[in-house]
């Protein structure tokens, strides 16, 4: 992250940030009063420079304990006339979606703006949804920003329209905008923070008779932002000289656009939709007309290209349409300036360098690169709790319903991922049908916190035959770091309190205690608890660092190592590797990096020669 | 200097690719010119490998950079300098450090490391690159600073003919980034790469 003193400085100033840390200081210029948020990326460096921030600025800001909140939080806020704001990746607008879409029959009153990082590519994500679907299913409005300075404007024009239009908006931004780093222009700004109060209205009880009554009053307003949005500035033509052809899109699809015409040194007329639900009717009709050909340019799903097909037929317009309908850029993952000129050619002609050379290169090259997936860390707990897991219950003996969060990276037992709270709902479900293995559901504590919770109450009141391993490392680490309910609620006594008869903790670094917990738990008809406690190694080497404390490191005895490779291959700790003279047979041994080494002391405990022990600190 | 610049930074999560990229950006920003560039976050980051693009120019758009289409690529490790290469364009250069940092899948398979490892200089000169490689490793602990390999390439490129930023320029961008503490050695790991090579044209 930046620098606080950058985000906060209420100065003009060209300042190098990331996208996401532009739409913080987009919402610090509007003013926000209130925020809440759950991490998500690639949304979370907005949350967290704002609750970095707020203390700072005296407004509100909270990590919640799930999206829904965090919306209801600022929804509240709103309608008690403050400005207010989220930020969620593309999945968590699933976990709001329930109050969203009532919140647009509703209204709002202070500015309430909503952030979604979308994932084109699956970066970080379980699925590339495409959140301006919501535009149509649920009337949202939706801003769509091309670059990191628009990202920062867009917030603050967002909250003024919300206020406007008393409508809740959505700004979407993608992982290429929120991670991008660019050079943005900070803006003077005026805090005017005041008390909330709740209007005493019936619109805000969304009882059958009002919610029949607000649906058209949401249908109308949106008829009204239509209107607006002509003269607003949000639709911009570009080039626009010729008949043949004409681009239409938005968001980052923009700025491929932009970068493809430049290689292909070609002028088409383009225009730029900022703001993509509802759509600008009016700058869509006036720019196709007597156009013969729609060039459709956006990530993933053909959104602009269906509605506005639609609207094209639907006001006797008959260009030809190009886009997803026909190939010329594909529906899944991202793209880039190269991809979408490959596309353009297809319509508009032309050449662009060829890379059949470097092709040919990676075709002969690409078996000697090594496939490199992201691991554990160095002393991961979760390493060991997965490691003494598989130990006891082999995978194939088993059923394996895990979680979202670093445990998603097990290598050895894990069957199922689905998404936040998935693992304890599934469990539920297998505990129905399969009746000879064991089962298991492994969530992380934020995990538990954020939806865990209710199906755990599920499988105690139908008696659910299943054990819940809860992998509590203190924090929410995926997403960087995040304090969670975890550090103040003990887990233990929620699930007391729940019911659960059984339940245990373990402290992971202990390989034969570790092994024995799950034994034991098995013995037991289920639900069961077995809560894994221990602090994220990596933070925990980071504070200790931090505070110049030594760590206790350990080492290989070359000499008693047979190089087995248990320590290697089966538990994978990327502290450890071979000798370098690994040609000698005699000489191949372990070797621990020192500078990674955490001192979990598994590894010593799980050689077979015991040729791994600590490296005393005066030797 | 030509109107935008394209590079790409690659190594393995850790090695402080986004320390260089900041560099190059805070020294770009302060010659009034506009900088855009893509990072990883998140899951992706931990050991795995990583690309960062930059962008360096008057007029700028997408933050990404196609296959084919970089002047120069910096590779702190040299696995992911051949996974990447395939981003300059043709006779553009390679900066590579001699590190290699073996991945779990060449821990279990050491037939296929030692074959990738001998017949690595091969497989770089099917790109049709400039390649310069130093041994980043030897000179970041000369410097007194072993984590400091970014740091040597760093003054490698300071050296490549067309980067449109001098020495002097990056030296600056270098001491506001990095811990005070560590200044003087980043310095002489800078000053140690750049005399590493003599000046490529």
């Amino acid at each position: 992250m930046g620098k606080l003193s950058d985000l906060i400085e209420n100065k003009e100033k060209r300042v190098l940030c990331l996208g996401n840390e532009a739409i913080a200081r987009g919402a610090i210029e509007a003013g926000v009063q209130v925020f809440a948020a759950y991490p998500g990326t690639p949304s979370s460096e907005i949350s967290a420079a704002l609750i970095a921030a707020a203390p700072e600025l005296d407004f509100y800001a909270e990590w919640s304990t799930n999206e829904k909140v965090a919306m209801e939080i600022s929804y509240a806020a709103s309608i008690s006339g403050v400005r207010s704001m989220t930020a969620l990746k593309h999945v968590g607008l699933n976990v709001a979606a329930d109050a969203y879409y009532s919140f647009m029959y509703m209204g709002c009153k202070g500015g309430f703006v909503t952030v979604v990082g979308d994932d084109p590519h699956c970066f970080s994500s379980q699925n590339e949804q495409d959140s301006r679907w919501l535009g149509v299913s649920a009337n949202f409005v939706i801003l769509e920003p091309s670059n990191p300075q628009e990202a920062k404007d867009y917030v603050k024009l967002a909250f003024d329209i919300s206020e406007k239009f008393e409508a809740p908006i959505l700004l979407r931004s993608t992982t290429r905008i929120s991670h991008a780093r660019a050079d943005v222009q900070y803006n003077e700004y005026e805090s005017n923070f005041k008390e909330g109060d709740l209007e005493k209205t019936p619109r805000f009880k969304c009882l059958p008779a009002i919610a029949r009554a607000n649906h058209p009053k949401l249908l109308e307003k949106m008829e009204k932002i239509k209107e607006w949005i002509f003269d607003s500035g949000l639709s911009i033509v570009e080039d626009n000289d010729g008949e043949d052809y004409g681009i239409i899109t938005s968001g980052i699809s923009y700025s491929y656009v932009k970068d493809a015409l430049k290689t292909l040194k070609r002028t088409i007329p383009i225009l730029k939709l900022g703001m993509i639900s509802p759509l600008d009717e009016k700058s869509i009709l006036r720019f196709a007309k007597n156009k013969k050909n729609i060039i459709f340019i956006e990530e993933v799903d053909p959104y602009l290209e269906d509605r506005i097909s639609a609207l094209f037929i639907q006001n006797g317009l008959n260009p030809e349409i190009h886009g997803k309908c026909n190939g010329i850029t594909k529906r899944y993952h991202e793209l880039d300036s190269r991809l979408v000129a490959e596309g353009l050619i297809k319509v508009i002609g032309g050449e662009l360098p060829s890379l059949s050379e470097i092709q040919k290169a990676v075709e002969e090259t690409k078996e000697f690169i090594p496939f490199r997936p992201p691991l554990f860390c160095a002393g991961c707990q979760h390493r060991a709790a997965f490691y003494e897991l598989s130990k006891v219950v082999r995978k194939q003996d088993g059923i394996f319903s895990s979680d979202i969060g670093c445990y998603s990276l097990d290598p050895w037992v894990t069957d199922t991922i689905v998404c936040m709270g998935a693992s304890i709902g599934m469990a539920n479900g297998f505990a129905r049908v399969i009746k000879n293995k064991p089962i298991f559901a492994l969530i992380g504590d934020s995990t538990f916190f954020h939806t865990g919770l209710p199906a755990l109450v599920n499988a105690v009141y139908h008696k659910a035959n299943f054990n819940l391993i809860i992998l509590d490392n203190r924090m929410t680490a995926m997403t960087g770091f995040q304090p969670n309910p975890t550090e103040d609620i003990p887990i233990e006594n929620v699930v007391k309190g729940l019911g659960v008869d059984y339940i245990v903790e373990f402290d992971p670094y202990n390989f034969e205690k570790g092994k024995k917990t799950i034994e034991d738990a098995l013995k037991h008809e289920g639900p069961t608890v077995i809560i894994m406690r221990k602090i994220c190694a990596n933070e925990w080497w980071r504070r200790k660092r931090r505070k110049g404390e030594e760590i206790e490191v350990f080492h290989t005895n070359s000499e008693v190592c047979i190089a087995c490779g248990t320590c290697i291959v089966q538990y994978q700790c990327p502290a450890i590797s071979w000798s370098l003279d690994t040609n000698s047979k005699d000489k191949k041994y372990t070797v621990i990096d020192p500078a990674m080494c955490t001192g979990c002391s598994v590894c010593s405990q799980i050689c077979p020669t015991g040729a791994i022990s600590k490296v005393e600190l005066n030797d | 200097m030509t109107e935008e610049y394209q590079m790409v930074i690659v190594g393995v999560g850790g090695q402080g690719i986004l320390t260089i990229s900041d560099v190059i950006a805070i020294a770009a920003r302060k010659k009034g010119l506009h900088i855009l560039g893509s990072e990883v976050h998140g899951m992706a980051q931990k050991g795995g490998s990583v690309i960062t693009n930059l962008k360096i120019g008057k007029e700028l758009h997408s933050p990404t950079i196609p296959e084919g289409s970089a002047k120069v690529l910096i590779g702190i490790e040299e696995n992911e300098t051949l996974r990447f290469i395939k981003y300059l364009e043709p006779n553009a250069t390679a900066i590579t450090s001699k590190t290699i940092l073996n991945p779990v899948s060449w821990k279990k398979n050491k037939k296929a490391a030692i074959e990738a490892q001998e017949k690595i200089d091969e497989n770089l000169a099917k790109f049709k690159a400039k390649i310069i490689k130093i041994d980043s490793e030897a000179l970041a602990l000369e410097a007194g600073l072993s984590l400091a390999q970014n740091i040597v390439l760093l003054g490698v490129l300071s050296q490549v003919e067309g980067f449109p930023l001098s020495d002097e320029e990056l030296k600056e961008a270098l001491k506001e980034r990095v811990p005070k503490k560590y200044v003087e050695q980043n310095l002489k790991a800078f000053e140690l790469g750049k005399n590493a090579i003599e000046k490529t044209n």
